[in-house]
């Protein structure tokens, strides 16, 4: 199995507070080098790799190393795929109500 | 963790009307599915779609709670993926009714498919992030 892909559950990896943000700061920049994104949290360079690895094992988070640094960017595929299954009952629900109010003004006909 | 699926959908019509379309059989067949549905906490019934090669059709439910014409709650099972569809019915006054539909219970059976997220920003954040 491809270590970086699938080990994790990308919902696990979403769970917590601390991971969405390192995602919506990800977002932001195509590559984010690990000092600048321990600048952005209280906790320490550790705590944060801790939570960089849990997204990158979810692969949702993708690191290489320049030099001495390790530089993070954002994989969304698997947040896609998450959005798909809610796509499918969103579409199915408002289809469904949206029948529902022409059957209404019918029966008012 | 609390994934949920929220849908709101404002009807001219009166609550009670709007009840039957949701626990009638015949009614809730015109705009959901085939079903043997009855408004009795603890009735099992199905839904039944088209079959294809993957999947014989079939949504289990049962049911959790009535509250006429307030609030409907059943289960809604697929396979190993069982969520709870609940309805909530708010008469708006002005002949308006407004039917709030909430689906929870989306795990990670499929992969990594699931629900919208019931966590404020963050959902906005992920659809700005899916349109890139």
């Amino acid at each position: 199995m491809n270590e970086s892909k699938g080990v994790r559950d990308a919902f696990d990896a979403i769970a917590d507070p601390t991971r969405r943000r390192l995602i919506r700061l990800l977002a932001e920049e195509e590559e984010v080098p690990l000092h600048e994104l321990t600048a952005q949290f209280d906790m320490g360079r550790t705590a944060v790799s801790k939570h960089l690895t849990i997204l990158k094992e979810a692969g949702l988070v993708v690191d290489r190393k320049v030099g001495r640094e390790t530089r993070f960017r954002l994989n969304a595929v698997p947040l896609r795929e998450v959005q798909d299954w809610v796509a499918f009952y969103s579409k199915f629900w408002r289809t469904n109500m949206f029948r529902l109010e022409q059957l209404l003004e019918e029966e008012e006909e | 963790m609390s994934l949920v699926l929220s849908v709101d959908h404002e009807y001219k019509t009166t609550i009670e009307k709007a009840w039957t379309y949701l626990t009638d059989p015949s009614k809730l067949a015109k705009w959901v599915l085939e079903n043997d549905f009855k408004a009795v906490e603890g009735h099992r019934f199905q839904f039944r779609a088209e079959p294809n090669e993957y999947w014989d059709g079939v949504i289990n439910g049962e049911v959790l709670l009535v509250d006429e014409p307030n609030k409907l709650s059943y289960t809604w099972a697929v396979g190993e993926e069982k969520h709870t569809v609940t309805w909530t019915l708010h008469d708006l006054g002005n002949g308006k009714v407004n039917l709030h539909l909430e689906q929870t219970g989306f795990s990670n059976v499929h992969g990594l498919e699931g629900a919208r997220y019931g966590w404020g920003n963050w959902t906005s954040q992920l659809e700005k992030l899916l349109a890139q």
